[in-house]
């Protein structure tokens, strides 16, 4: 409860004024003769009772009376569950328009559901609130109420997923460091259980968290590709989706012409043959049928044929790079030539190479002459501390433990993977430098699975300056990246696989993630509920016939009783 | 105090435009001393009289009354009795030679009036015995005074002889205020006082032990006395008013009580009219007569209970 004229409870030291009275009251009374005393202790014994009870009664309600009066002036403003004005709040609205919110559930979009409740909570705020409208985008946007409402209105579906958790957290954090009495964060989603299971939101004490509930009825099933890669000549297709869908024929295009069929059920990947195609850069996308989610239903990928590259085995490259060649030769991935030479010492000017430190360290130095007069501005330096690779260019090797090594100094080129944040692997021109020899004395990678596939990226792709295909978030495409003339690498992207699971979250996982005090509701309760903890009606009319009716009761009492 | 007695002569006969025994006993008091107020009662009241309102032994039948417990058994009515079953007492013409006592509580209660403008009780009590002394003698009725407080303090046996009411008048001025009240021990001094059997009329406020006052009056009543108890009250003493919170005391011992007289005034008369009612009840019960009089009640209305 607050006060719109809290000074005015100084006067609640008024209250003390009967009892007061009543003490002062009791000084020496009148001293008068009176015969029939006997009748008058009779009368007073027979009294007794009823005068104590009387007094009391008198006592409680000239206090409760006074109290009550001044409570009134003081205009206090009481917690009501509707109908009144709500006290100024800092306010965030999440409007959960992620892919998932483009689900169509029985006939209506959730995000129109979503949309109408957000723009519920947004228009009953009220000039002095503070209110902040965040979409799956991330971005907070705060301004005025219509900015925001318009800002509402227009939110579609986007290919971003939103972690709930996160936004909860931040938009918990943000109202809370506002300077007003209310406090509260309006989350409307689709509240997979996908979006809440990572993470938790801190929820500082005095924000309220109030949730819509998924709508009721049957929960919305959906099937969707979660990934699309190619590898070995044969795309390979990775269904996700909600539990218990039954297998889905899944389509393969290149362009508009369909090269391959094949079924799959959510949790299961199948791999469909492309046919051989020329040298270059070739993308197509998988297709389910259309369900309930339609974003998910295609996904892109890319692939580059390019022809093997022309490799031979350097002085110095050790026997674990020559066992990896062959296996490569074997597979047809690199030829015998001299386009790239794998050892530890470039000789000659021209050439791309791949060179590896020499193993005595007393050669170092010519080493380092010799990539000086290729022009290459990197040098072997000191002996570097052990440490494990980390690197976001070649997967396979990421992790893998190096127990040797040579600091890398240098300026210029691509670091493309490090040890204790200093250079390891690098790329400079037609010159790839190792900070280890590609030797188990040295690190662990020759010993790895990955050891091959690490060679084959490095003579293929990473010595030429091709760029690894990747994938991202977002409208499903492919978008190619360019280097002068050349295509040197591709990004497919897509939906995040997380977004097909259209279950909702449990309210134990809705408490997990938002907090035990985050509200899960209804929309008519959401309705009722939304600025509930600070909406605030003027008590004193009805403190005023409170204290009528005190009054009148005392009076009552007073000439009843007498 | 020093009081003066004025003779009850015929020329002193108060003048009386009105029926003074009707007017407010305060009023008649201020025409002069007990005897002139005395007499012009009596004049008032006797005027509306055509004869004496006292019965006694006579052996002219007049009526029948309803028997009472006490009653001689000799006076009842065995005829009726056979007759109809019922219980019914004859009475006769007045007794020529009654004897008569009067029995005035000179308490120090008594010496208290609830108003500046009326009678103590004491004063009311004095001129309605004074008066009532005349009525009797007047009729040749040998009449006698005691006075009491705790204990006896006058006595003036019944004569029916000339001077008789000057003396009780004198008894009555002579009598002070006294301090507390033991009737009982008055009452059974008065017992071995009246060997005859006569009339007995007690003019007290009552604020003593009911039931040893009633065992003494009830030894009066089957000695053969006929018994009138004239219960006198303030105003004041029957609605409790005053001050918003007074200590009030006894003026006959030292108990006190603090009190609010506007939160007690209902509690208060409740008990005042049970009390009443309580020796309206034990008095009948016994067959002694009962007047509950206030002194604001005019002297006239007052004997006229008797009738």
């Amino acid at each position: 409860m607050s006060f719109l004229h809290p000074l005015a409870l100084f006067g609640l030291a008024a209250a003390a004024i009967p009892a007061l009275l009543h003490l002062l009251q009791r000084r020496t009374p009148p001293e008068l003769e009176f015969p029939p005393l006997r009748y008058l202790s009779d009368a007073e014994r027979q009294s007794a009772r009823r005068l104590r009870l009387r007094h009391l009664l008198l006592l409680l309600l000239r206090t409760a009376l006074i109290a009550v009066i001044v409570l009134a002036a003081a205009r206090p403003l009481v917690p009501v569950r509707g109908g009144a004005e709500h006290q100024p709040t800092a306010l965030v609205v999440i409007l959960d328009n992620s892919p998932s919110s483009g689900a169509v559930i029985d006939g209506h979009p959730v995000l129109d559901r979503l949309r109408v409740a957000a723009r519920g909570s947004i228009a009953r705020t009220s000039a002095a609130d503070r209110i902040w409208l965040l979409l799956a985008d991330g971005v907070m946007r705060g301004g005025a109420r219509e900015a925001l409402l318009a800002s509402a209105d227009s939110a579609t579906p986007d290919w971003q997923r939103l972690d709930l958790a996160q936004a909860v957290d931040r938009a918990a954090r943000l109202v809370h460091a506002q300077p007003l009495p209310g406090r509260e964060v309006h989350v409307f989603s689709d509240l997979q259980r996908t979006a809440l299971a990572a993470g938790r939101a801190d929820v500082p004490d005095g924000v309220r968290v109030l949730a819509l509930a998924p709508a009721p009825g049957r929960a919305a099933v959906n099937r969707g590709i979660a990934s699309a890669s190619v590898a070995e000549g044969a795309v390979v297709v990775e269904v996700t989706g909600s539990d218990g869908r039954d297998p889905a024929p899944v389509t393969v295009r290149i362009g508009t012409r369909e090269v391959g069929r094949a079924l799959a059920t959510p949790g299961a990947a199948v791999s469909v043959a492309l046919p051989p195609q020329h040298t270059g850069w070739w993308a197509g996308d998988a297709t389910l049928e259309p369900d309930e989610l339609r974003a998910d239903d295609r996904r892109p990928f890319v692939w580059r044929v390019a022809p093997p590259a022309r490799v031979s085995s350097g002085p110095g490259a050790g026997p674990f790079v020559a066992t990896a060649l062959g296996v490569l030769r074997d597979a047809r991935r690199v030829e015998d030539g001299h386009d790239v030479i794998v050892g530890d010492v470039p000789s000659g000017t021209t050439g791309r190479w791949v060179v590896q430190p020499p193993a005595d360290p007393a050669l170092i130095g010519q080493a380092d002459r010799a990539l000086a007069a290729r022009g290459v501005p990197w040098r072997w330096s000191t002996a570097g501390t052990p440490g494990p690779l980390v690197t976001r260019e070649v997967d396979p090797i990421a992790g893998t433990q190096v127990t040797r090594r040579y600091r890398l100094e240098g300026t210029g080129g691509d670091v493309l993977a490090t040890v204790n944040d200093e250079p390891w692997l690098v790329r400079s021109g037609d010159v790839v430098l190792l900070g280890s020899r590609l030797d188990t004395a040295w690190t662990a990678l020759p010993a790895a699975p990955g050891f091959v596939p690490f060679v084959d990226a490095l003579v293929n792709r990473i010595v030429v300056g091709a760029a690894a295909v990747g994938a991202a978030e977002g409208t499903p495409r492919v978008e190619f990246q360019i280097r002068g003339a050349d295509t040197v690498g591709a990004t497919a992207f897509g939906l995040d696989p997380r977004e097909s699971d259209l279950t909702p979250a449990t309210p134990e996982l809705v408490a997990a993630a938002f907090g035990r005090a985050a509200e899960l509701l209804t929309d008519a309760r959401f309705a009722a509920e939304r600025f509930a903890g600070t909406r605030r009606a003027d008590a004193s009319a009805l403190l005023l016939v409170l204290a009528l009716l005190l009054a009148a009761t005392e009076l009552g009492v007073a000439t009843l009783t007498r | 105090m020093a009081r003066t007695i004025v003779p009850p002569l015929a020329s002193a006969t108060v003048p009386t435009p009105t029926r003074v025994d009707l007017l407010d006993p305060a009023e008649v008091a201020r025409l002069g001393g007990i005897e002139i107020v005395a007499e012009g009662v009596v004049e008032g009241f006797l005027s509306g009289l055509h004869r004496s309102p006292f019965r006694g032994f006579s052996v002219e039948f007049t009526e029948h009354r309803a028997y009472q417990p006490g009653d001689e058994l000799r006076y009842l009515d065995w005829r009726i009795l056979a007759r109809s079953d019922r219980l019914f007492i004859k009475q006769f013409e007045e007794e020529t030679n009654l004897r008569a006592m009067i029995l005035v509580d000179a308490s120090r209660s008594m010496a208290w009036r609830g108003a500046p403008e009326r009678l103590t009780k004491r004063a009311y009590a004095d001129r309605l015995a004074a008066a009532l002394a005349l009525i009797l003698l007047r009729q040749r009725d040998a009449t006698g005074l005691v006075t009491f407080d705790e204990e006896v303090r006058q006595v003036i046996p019944a004569r029916v002889k000339a001077g008789q009411w000057t003396r009780l008048v004198r008894g009555l001025l002579d009598t002070p205020d006294g301090r507390g009240t033991a009737a009982h021990a008055a009452l059974q001094r008065l017992t071995a006082l009246l060997a005859r059997r006569g009339l007995v009329v007690l003019v007290s406020d009552l604020l003593f032990d009911r039931e040893l006052a009633l065992t003494a009056l009830r030894y009066l009543r089957h000695r053969g006395h006929q018994v009138i108890v004239f219960h006198l009250m303030d105003p004041a003493e029957v609605e409790l008013a005053g001050p918003p919170e007074v200590r009030f005391t006894d003026p006959e011992s030292p108990a006190t009580v603090v009190v609010r007289p506007r939160e007690l005034a209902r509690a208060y008369a409740d008990t005042v009219q049970r009390e009443v009612a309580a020796w309206r009840t034990a008095c009948r019960r016994h067959g002694i007569a009962y007047h509950h009089v206030q002194t604001d009640l005019p002297f006239g209305l007052a004997l006229r209970l008797l009738t």
